[in-house]
């Protein structure tokens, strides 16, 4: 050998050895840092778990009126289906009419104090009224049945996994061997990449002239969950290949074997994702693992290998097909015996009908997320499998989107003027609904669409609240006499001409709807026609400040400044705020907590929270019974007459809210169980030309009809210490027989009038009533 | 006498008396008995109601308006009360009536017995479930009781019964300002009904003993008792409350 020759040879041993160390020191390094990954998603929590919004739960009742069309859907909504023998299993139902019986086979469900363990119940109808329930396998008769609140939403960061995490001790054997049968028969032989199933693969795929069989073990497909996506390269099998060797060499297969069975995916349910075997064995079974049959087993095996395309909720024949070949396999590789594989191929797969979880209150629940915010940061919230019990009704929130959306529809096709071009300029609304006893929020529309706009204008959008202010002018009226001021009750007259009331110097002239005046009312009158200048007098009388005072003791929050034109309310409130103030007067006098979180638990079933009714009574009982007596008026007889017109019959009280420009139009009404306000403009406070009674109005009503039907009716109940009078309405004193219209009155004991009508003499009618 | 056995005379002297005040501190205490009705020329003339001329009791009630929001039971109620309690004053020093207490009233606690055929569904399912509140306060377990009791008042609104559940359930997860709004709502749905009321002041007073209202809580353990003689609750608690009080206030 030459020098030279050596030179080249010894420059290239160099290099040789120069490129294999870097490749080694590389190599090892690059193994190392894939190993590092490997055991952060082995060792820290690797699944995030989505946080869970729930409705209410339903308590039906014997002697409630049900709709057995609406309970079906609900029973639809929750999971259960409809059988036509006698439920066997929990989540079936069946209907019979003649008599009419409903038999249920109840759901599990942990509730936050305690865990209901599902049985069957049979509920049996007179009509549409529930006259009978009983526990269907002992026969003891109950009295009332709690059903389980529905999924209203997850809390999820990018996507919503669906999943409940298994030991692999909780795994029935015979799932775990048919997951292996089918998708990795040498598992416990091979070390993370098996060359048997590959040649294997490459032999069929080559026979078959396509890809219809893979090579990787289980192993290497958990890698490829875990880490990797889809795209299908060299670079990426190589990575998923050295993954699976490391984590075979670092991890028992056990482990393994159980971190596979909970990441797998196998479905799709809307925007949920299914994952695991425990997931799986619930969506398309409704079952725990353990009850599942040989053919269940089968099936959930061999939905692995295509969980859409094979799913039975796309196409049973498919599923039961694939169902087969999983059979055949167990069978030949003597898992099961022949008896259970031709039990198995007996086993029927019913269709079913795939029920999405399609969030039908996302105001309601951006609500709540930010109620929440205040203790759970967001990582919290959408990974950690909080559970958060709510005040939500869905039935009522979904009668809500859906009169708001169809009301404004109609606003416009009535006033075709309220059609604006821009994208950001379209006729907006809200509704909210409360119950004033317990103040839960049980329906909540921030806005016409939630796509287009997610500004809640339920509790983000302040807007004058118009005439809706009033009945605080009129409560403190009536609750100036007792506080050493004037004294008015309803049949106070009233001077409702123009007038000028001088404040600080400044002067401030209130106008009547076109400019009408009535000359000498009663406060009814008043209040009933929403007419400015008698309510501004009145206010003017009893203090300025000591209505903005009654209007934050009923519950408005807002700064609200003492200046005359408070009276006719030109500050600024919410939505929320008006209906909290107004479900004070339903409650006779008691205020609520506005409540939408009940309770919040944790992944584990621990109560975190629970929020209680908060109740504080701040007037008394009487002068909230006075109020709705008078705002009952408004809807007999006042600005919102025509809700009866419309067809809503119940006891209910109201009042109608327009600003002086027109760019707000309310109403808020309650019975003494339900309140809901309605607010309609345009964000951009651009002029709507339409009065409360005109937009808001026929959107409450049209609500209120459908969220009260079949439900008891109520009137609100005088309290002790309250004298109901029959009174004529425009002398405000005792009708007589000669009286065309007579009022209910509803006064202090001992205020009430003594004199008899002077506009229609007669024999005095009989005092009503006395509580 | 000189000057010591002037102080032997001194001494002797304190002593005895010593001794009495000790022995006098040490006699057992006549048992609590509830205030009397007052007697019967003192109440008011119930007059049919009138246009012209309001009965008494309705005048009580205007009258009383001006201490709003507050319009308590006993203003509107028809017998009338210690001067003390009607106007809302803490008496500084509860007198104690060695006149016989009136009867005790039949024990109307059975919520069951409530339900008749003429009960409405709601009322009906209302009173179960406040019943299977009871049960579990009696249980101990209020915080179940609450989730309960909650459901009560959202069949049935009118149901004061759920109210005074929920005012016990409150207090006995410590709530006691919760506890006294209940009770406000509680009282003003019971007025036609003089056992339960006495229910309510006697939970009333366990709640102001519990915030340290000693006074406030005598008057209404004082008020239960006249609402009915036999409640138990204002009895063992005003017992005690005599109990652990030194002779002289």
């Amino acid at each position: 050998m030459n020098k030279s020759k050596f030179r080249i040879f010894s420059i290239s041993l160099v290099a040789l050895l120069f490129v294999t160390s870097s490749g080694l020191v590389f190599g090892g390094w690059y193994l190392k840092r894939l190993e590092e990954t490997v055991t952060s998603k082995f060792e820290d929590p690797k699944w995030p778990l989505p946080g869970k919004i729930y409705s209410d739960s339903y308590l039906l009742y014997v002697g409630i009126n049900l709709r057995i069309d609406d309970f079906k859907d609900k029973l639809r909504r929750l999971g259960y289906r409809e059988t036509q023998t006698a439920p066997k299993a929990q989540g079936e139902y069946r209907y019979r009419q003649a008599p009419a019986v409903l038999q249920i086979y109840l759901h599990d469900f942990v509730y936050p104090a305690e865990a209901f363990k599902g049985f069957p119940v049979r509920i049996a109808f007179e009509g549409s009224v529930v006259s009978r329930i009983e526990n269907d396998a002992t026969g003891e008769e109950m009295f009332s049945l709690e059903l389980e609140p529905e999924l209203v939403t997850g809390l999820y960061d990018r996507t919503w996994q669906e999943r409940r995490v298994v030991k692999l001790a909780e795994v029935p054997p015979l799932v775990v061997k048919a997951i292996l049968a089918i998708e990795d028969e040498r598992f416990y032989q091979h070390h993370g990449i098996d060359p048997v199933s590959v040649l294997r693969a490459l032999w069929v795929n080559i026979r078959s002239g396509g890809v219809v069989q893979g090579g990787s073990t289980l192993t290497q497909q958990l890698m490829k969950n875990f880490f990797l996506g889809d795209e299908r390269t060299l670079k990426r099998k190589i990575k998923e290949a050295l993954m699976a060797l490391i984590a075979e060499r670092k991890y028992t297969k056990a482990e393994i074997l159980e971190n596979y069975l909970n990441e797998i995916y196998l479905g799709q349910r809307g925007s949920q994702g299914i994952y695991g075997v425990w997931e799986a064995a619930q969506f398309y079974f409704s079952k725990p693992l353990n009850e599942l049959t040989v053919g269940e087993t089968a099936l959930l095996a061999g939905l692995i290998r295509a969980p859409n395309r094979l799913s039975p909720y796309r196409s049973v024949d498919a599923a039961v097909k694939r169902r087969n070949v999983v059979l055949a396999k167990l069978v030949e590789d003597k898992i099961i015996t022949t008896r259970q594989y031709e039990a198995g191929l007996r086993e029927k797969l019913l269709r079913r009908e795939l029920i999405k979880v399609t969030n039908d209150a996302p105001f309601y629940v951006d609500f709540l997320r930010r109620e929440l915010s205040e203790n759970y940061s967001n990582t919290v919230l959408t990974a950690e499998g909080l559970r958060i019990f709510t005040s939500l009704d869905l039935q009522l929130q979904r009668i809500a989107e859906r009169t708001l959306s169809e009301g404004l529809k109609k606003l416009e096709e009535s006033y075709p003027n309220l059609r604006r071009k821009g994208e950001d300029d379209s006729l907006e609304g809200a509704i909210v609904v409360l119950r004033p006893q317990t103040g839960e929020i049980k329906a909540m529309v921030g806005g016409r669409s939630y796509q287009m706009s997610q500004f809640n204008r339920v509790f983000q959008a302040k807007r004058q609240p118009g005439s809706v202010f009033k009945p605080f002018v009129y409560l403190a009226a009536l609750m100036s006499g007792a506080e050493g001021g004037k004294k008015f009750t309803p049949v106070t007259m009233l001077d409702d001409s123009p007038f000028v009331w001088d404040y600080d110097g400044q002067e401030w002239q209130p106008g009547n709807y076109n400019d009408e005046y009535f000359g000498t009312v009663t406060l009814r009158r008043a209040l009933e026609k929403s007419l400015n200048s008698a309510t501004a007098r009145v206010a003017r009388d009893v203090g300025i400040a000591r209505v903005r005072d009654i209007a934050h003791r009923l519950g408005i929050q807002s700064s609200l400044p003492a200046v005359p034109s408070l009276a006719l309310g030109a500050a600024e409130v919410t939505p929320l705020e008006v209906a909290v103030a107004f479900s004070t007067l339903a409650n006779n006098g008691v205020r609520t907590r506005p409540l939408t979180v009940k309770q919040v638990m944790d992944a584990n079933g621990h109560m975190l929270e629970k929020r209680d009714i908060r109740i504080e009574k701040v007037i008394s009982p009487q002068m909230a019974f006075m109020m709705n007596n008078l705002l009952k008026g408004v809807l007999d007889r006042g600005t919102g007459e025509y809700a009866r017109r419309w067809g809503f019959t119940r006891p209910a009280a109201g009042k109608t809210g327009t600003t002086n420009d027109y760019k707000d139009a309310w109403f808020v009404g309650y019975t003494p169980d339900l309140l809901a306000v309605v607010w309609v403009g345009f964000d951009n406070q651009t002029k709507l030309g339409l009065s409360g009674a005109q937009a808001a109005l026929p959107i409450w009503t049209e609500f209120m009809k459908r969220a009260t039907a079949g439900t008891p009716v109520t009137d609100f109940v005088p309290p002790p210490g309250i004298k109901i009078v029959d009174i004529d309405p425009l002398s405000g004193q005792l009708a007589t027989a000669n009286c065309p219209t007579v009022v209910h009155e509803a006064f202090i004991e001992g205020d009430e009038p003594t004199v008899t009508c002077p506009l229609h003499p007669g024999s005095s009618l009989q005092v009503s009533k006395s509580e | 006498m000189n000057f010591a056995s002037t102080c032997n005379f001194f001494i002797v002297g304190l002593a005895a008396g010593m001794m009495i005040i000790f022995t006098q501190s040490c006699a057992p205490r006549p048992p609590y008995r509830p205030p009397a009705p007052p007697p019967a020329s003192a109440l008011p003339v119930t007059k049919p109601p009138s246009p012209v001329s309001p009965p008494p009791v309705q005048e009580t009630v205007r009258k009383s308006l001006p201490q709003e929001p507050k319009i308590k039971e006993q203003d509107v109620r028809s017998k009338p009360l210690p001067p003390s309690v009607a106007s809302k004053e803490v008496p500084k020093e509860p007198d104690l009536p060695t006149e016989p207490a009136a009867p005790p009233l039949p024990d109307d606690s059975s919520l069951l017995a409530k339900i008749t055929p003429g009960t409405s569904p709601q009322r009906a399912a209302s009173l179960r479930l406040t019943e299977e509140g009871r049960k579990l306060l009696d249980a101990g377990d209020p915080g179940k009781a609450l989730t309960r009791l909650e459901k009560t008042i959202v069949i049935d609104s009118t149901n004061p019964y759920g109210y005074f559940y929920l005012a016990k359930a409150q207090y006995r997860l410590g709530q006691y300002k919760q506890s006294l709004n209940f009770l406000d709502v509680a009282e003003s749905r019971l007025s036609a009904e003089p056992f339960w009321l006495a229910e309510v002041q006697a939970l009333r007073g366990e709640n102001y003993r519990a915030l340290g209202m000693a006074q406030k809580a005598e008057a209404s353990y004082a008020q239960a008792l006249r609402l009915n003689s036999g409640n138990r609750t204002a009895l063992e608690a005003l017992s005690r409350l005599h109990e652990s009080q030194p002779v002289a206030r």
